[in-house]
């Protein structure tokens, strides 16, 4: 049979470079984009039609292959759509990020075509939105309050520091909890750290009305800066207080950095070929093949580091659980593609189509993510997201404790979800770290850690 | 049936067993004119009614179905409504035609069986359908069968009330426990996890030696899950919660269906071969129809080896058989699914199906370079689509400069890293094709497993790499 001397041939030539997989198809033998038949293509049917043709596509942006990753995004684009279901949704953003991967390729038009800051104020409302629809976000307010009050036990002098604070919403339920405590509610002091003035003006006058409401002695701080710029003195975190870090999906954008000037520094005498090959060669195969093989980060140790001087009571951090710091373009393609299209799943079973606001939160959160994924290199590509096993080994290095999640966490979070009213989401519970999941997959992470290692 | 009020009757009804307040004669008669009637007044459960006649029925009457007889006649009838019908045919004077007047005496039956529990007069049952159904449940012969679980039952509402939920609905725990209630579910959640949180948290916890082997098994039972997931097949579940099923990393099982995947590639290619042909052939091969085939894999235990299923499962050998159903009529499959099919398309047999579908003959010849696709377009004349997707590529590009970061994925799966790619029908020069498509089930599936099970070590995530005609010159149009 075919198959059986195809395969001999095959295995013996193993020596030769793997391609895609069966699904590989030339560009030219897709005949036209506009032909009938594709629109009569049924909703399933054209979505894995879409995958394949994404992989296709993907394939040749990271290759360099212009016109074939060219073909391929005319037809995507034919059958894509950010109002369509959820596969042409996904298909839309993601063309869209290997378009402009492409346009990298001429510096020019790339820097023309890109806004260079994005539209943060957007971004930041997308972001609100999305704690609304979804119940990832709140959930994590849940169980990092639960987590903070637990620790805070008995304390009467509470500080906490909000990483990238724009969102009162978690506080608002702290301090309620706070004011609950069989002992009464403790001195609390609330710093903010963002970039946003406004954001905190707001946050400030939410929090403080609240707090004035239930009588807790208040105080209301903001730092108007960057993460990667933060002086940890500016938190004036005082002694005899008790200090909580909040971190809520901020952490990956610390791990930006200018990749090539650091396998420079990793493979200083390696001459041959660029440097991108370099990096495909050396780091590619490896970087997520093994959790033990960290990308390290100069920022990323540096910042911890200042942070665990702050001896934090505790600290805890909600991560995106997937990988998205790999080196190759296929290899964050291939894990973005699994993540957002879970996320969309999930967007499509909690709200309706013409949802205005599912459209803006895919839009303007999750496009704007994955544009940054696929488009994106060194300092300019922020989310770096990556798995909990690994941002486990960043702290532990750092020097930080795990602490695990209390059960009663876990319950208050499944009775959010019971409460929800939309099936499919679930909290897992790994190594006293919570995972939410969607159906099976693991989306994002909690978990919390102290200054103290537990060795 | 109006009920009929006397004071006394009144009385004797709210009497100890009921443990209700009584209410004075004398309110009750004006109130029963005012109110309507009310509920008919239920003991508590396991306390029958002390003054009422208990029944005791043989077995034979118990079962018997016609119970309502006709005196004139004795025609027996199920119902006594039916009954009552009945008896107008013989046309009774007016006054043998009512129903006795008299207000029923209470009656609870007992069971007939001596070593049951209900046989005893303090614990008889109220009601003569149950004590039918319970006769039946409990020292009956179970008649009926749920064909999808094997289930059976004794009780014919039993087994129609079982039959509607059967597989409908199920939610599956961790620990692998099947649930078809969801409040049973959740609450069996909060505690098989706390079980095995606490097992893992403390071992020198004094706790109850049986609260122990609990969470053992609860922690158990996920390692033995896993090793089912290792050997195939798990046990077939229809919902749509593949993902869940997506085998472990481990190398061996993967090979394994490899290899299994590629002797049902050759047993089934004739088989779909020739079915193509046919339907290629004589009718316009709609997409759906081959996508109706792949779902087939899918329906069945979805770990990616289908040896378990026998080909004959998946491709029925008869030619003129148009076994593809539409695509899966439950609406739309979400993305992720959609994305696990991919996957598994990549690794079964059907991926080649899939290929020819689009109008690429298996048996091509190997591209000359810069041949592009035209070489390939076989049947499809019917297909007016021409969506004829060429193979990937001409050997020319084959040695241009692709890393080889494949070679470790190609290795990993041992002496048939390409078994299954073959079907692309690339021929000879499917060459470099070698691990390509364990790649891309890494890439899809890998990065997916690397997801679904999180925190274990998964494999590696292998980038793969596209080789695309570099000078394969658009000229796949003409075909349209």
């Amino acid at each position: 049979m075919l198959m059986s001397g195809v395969a001999e041939e095959v295995s013996s030539s193993a020596t030769s470079s793997p391609l895609l997989s069966f699904m590989s198809i030339s560009p030219t033998a897709l005949g036209s984009p506009y032909s009938p038949w594709l629109r009569e293509l049924k909703s399933d049917e054209r979505g894995l039609f879409l995958i394949h043709l994404l992989l296709n596509c993907a394939n040749h942006v990271a290759a360099g292959n212009l016109d074939q990753a060219n073909a391929f995004l005319e037809h995507i684009s034919l059958l894509a759509s950010p109002e369509g279901d959820t596969m042409q949704r996904i298909a839309s953003y993601f063309t869209e990020a290997l378009a402009r991967r492409l346009l990298r390729s001429w510096p020019g038009l790339y820097r023309a075509l890109n806004p260079v800051a994005a539209d943060s104020s957007a971004t930041a409302a997308a972001r609100r939105l999305f704690v609304d629809l979804c119940p990832f976000l709140r959930l994590s307010f849940l169980v990092s309050n639960q987590a903070i009050l637990e620790a805070m036990e008995g304390e009467k002098m509470v500080h906490i520091v909000d990483l990238g604070g724009s969102d009162p919403a978690q506080w608002l339920a702290l301090l309620q909890g706070l004011a609950s405590r069989p002992e009464g509610p403790p001195h609390l002091r609330v710093t903010a750290v963002g970039e946003h003035k406004e954001l905190h003006l707001h946050t400030a006058s939410v929090l403080s009305k609240e707090a004035e409401k239930l009588d807790i002695p208040f105080q209301f701080n903001a730092v108007v800066s960057k993460l990667d710029s933060l002086n940890v003195e500016s938190l004036r975190v005082k002694t005899g207080e008790a200090l909580a870090i909040n971190s809520v999906l901020q952490l990956h954008s610390l791990l930006a950095s200018d990749d090539i000037a650091a396998a420079r520094k990793l493979f200083p005498f390696k001459s041959a070929g660029t440097l991108g090959e370099l990096l495909d060669k050396d780091q590619g195969s490896d970087s997520s093949s093994s959790p033990f093989n960290l990308t390290p980060s100069a920022k990323m140790e540096t910042f911890l580091a200042s942070l665990w001087s702050l001896s934090p009571k505790i600290m805890v951090v909600t991560e995106q659980e997937s990988n998205h710091n790999g080196s190759t373009l296929n290899e964050r393609f291939v894990e973005a593609l699994n993540f957002y299209a879970a996320l969309f799943d999930c967007l499509e079973s909690t709200l309706p189509r013409q949802s205005l606001e599912r459209l803006s939160v895919e839009k303007k959160l999750f496009g704007e993510e994955i544009k940054n994924i696929m488009a994106c290199e060194g300092l300019e590509r922020k989310e770096r997201h990556e798995k909990l096993e690994r941002w486990m080994m960043r702290l532990e290095m750092a020097g930080f404790g795990r602490m695990p999640l209390s059960y009663y966490g876990m319950l208050q979070a499944r009775r959010m979800l019971q409460g929800f009213g939309c099936d499919g989401y679930r909290v897992k519970e790994e190594n006293g770290c919570f995972l939410f999941c969607w159906q099976d997959r693991a989306l994002f992470s909690v978990s919390a850690w102290n200054f103290r290692r537990v060795d | 049936m109006p009920v009929e009020f006397e004071g006394s009757s009144v009385m004797t009804m709210s009497n100890s067993a009921s443990g209700e307040t009584s209410v004075s004669s004398g309110h009750l008669a004006a109130a029963a004119s005012l109110l309507p009637p009310p509920k008919k007044k239920r003991n508590l459960p396991g306390m029958p009614d002390p003054d009422a006649e208990v029944i005791a029925l043989s077995p034979k009457t118990l079962m018997a179905t016609n119970r309502f007889v006709c005196e004139i006649c004795n025609k027996g009838f199920q119902r006594d409504q039916n009954l009552q019908l009945h008896r107008r045919g013989h046309n009774l004077p007016w006054k043998l035609r009512q129903r006795t007047g008299k207000e029923v005496k209470k009656r609870v039956y007992v069971c007939p069986e001596p070593s049951c529990v209900h046989h005893d007069p303090s614990r008889a049952l109220g009601d003569l359908t149950g004590i039918k159904k319970h006769f039946c449940r409990k020292h009956g012969e179970k008649k009926w069968k749920c064909d999808k679980c094997l289930k059976k039952y004794a009780v014919q509402s039993d087994w129609k009330a079982h039959a509607k939920t059967c597989g409908t609905r199920e939610y599956r725990c961790d620990c692998g426990t099947l649930f078809s209630r969801r409040d049973s579910f959740i609450t069996h959640r909060a505690f098989c996890d706390a079980l095995a949180e606490e097992s893992a948290r403390t071992q020198t916890n004094a706790v109850a030696v049986a609260a122990e082997k609990e969470s053992k098994l609860a922690v158990t039972a996920p390692a033995n899950l896993q090793e089912k997931q290792m050997a195939p097949p798990p046990p077939p579940s229809d919902q749509k919660g593949i993902l869940q099923y997506l085998p472990q990393p481990p190398l061996a099982p993967v090979s394994m269906s490899m290899n299994c995947s590629n002797s049902s590639c050759t047993t089934t290619s004739c088989g779909s071969s020739s079915l193509f042909a046919s339907t290629v052939a004589t009718q316009r091969t709609s997409f759906s129809d081959l996508i109706g085939s792949m779902s087939r894999p899918e329906v069945e235990p979805p770990s990616l080896c289908l040896s378990s299923n026998g080909p004959s499962s998946l491709f029925p050998p008869a030619p003129d058989r148009r076994q593809f159903p539409a695509l899966q009529p439950s609406a739309h499959m979400s993305a992720t699914a959609l994305l696990q099919k991919a996957a598994q398309m990549g690794a079964a047999a059907s991926g080649s199906s899939f290929l020819r579908g689009f109008g690429l003959a298996a048996s091509t010849s190997p591209l000359a370079a810069g041949g592009g696709g035209e070489a390939q377009w076989p049947e499809p004349a019917s297909m007016s689509a021409g969506l004829g997707l060429g193979l990937p590529y001409d050997s020319g590009c084959a040695a241009a400069g692709l890393p080889d970061m494949m070679m470790g994925s190609a290795a990993l799966f041992g002496s048939k890293p390409a078994a299954t790619l073959d079907f692309l029908g690339l021929g000879p020069s499917g060459g470099a094709n070698a691990g390509g498509l364990s790649a891309f089930i890494n890439s899809i599936g890998g990065g997916g497993l690397e997801a679904y099970s999180s925190g274990r070590s998964s494999s590696p995530v292998k980038t793969w790499d596209g080789g695309g005609g570099g000078d394969v010159k658009a000229n796949g149009r003409a075909i349209l």
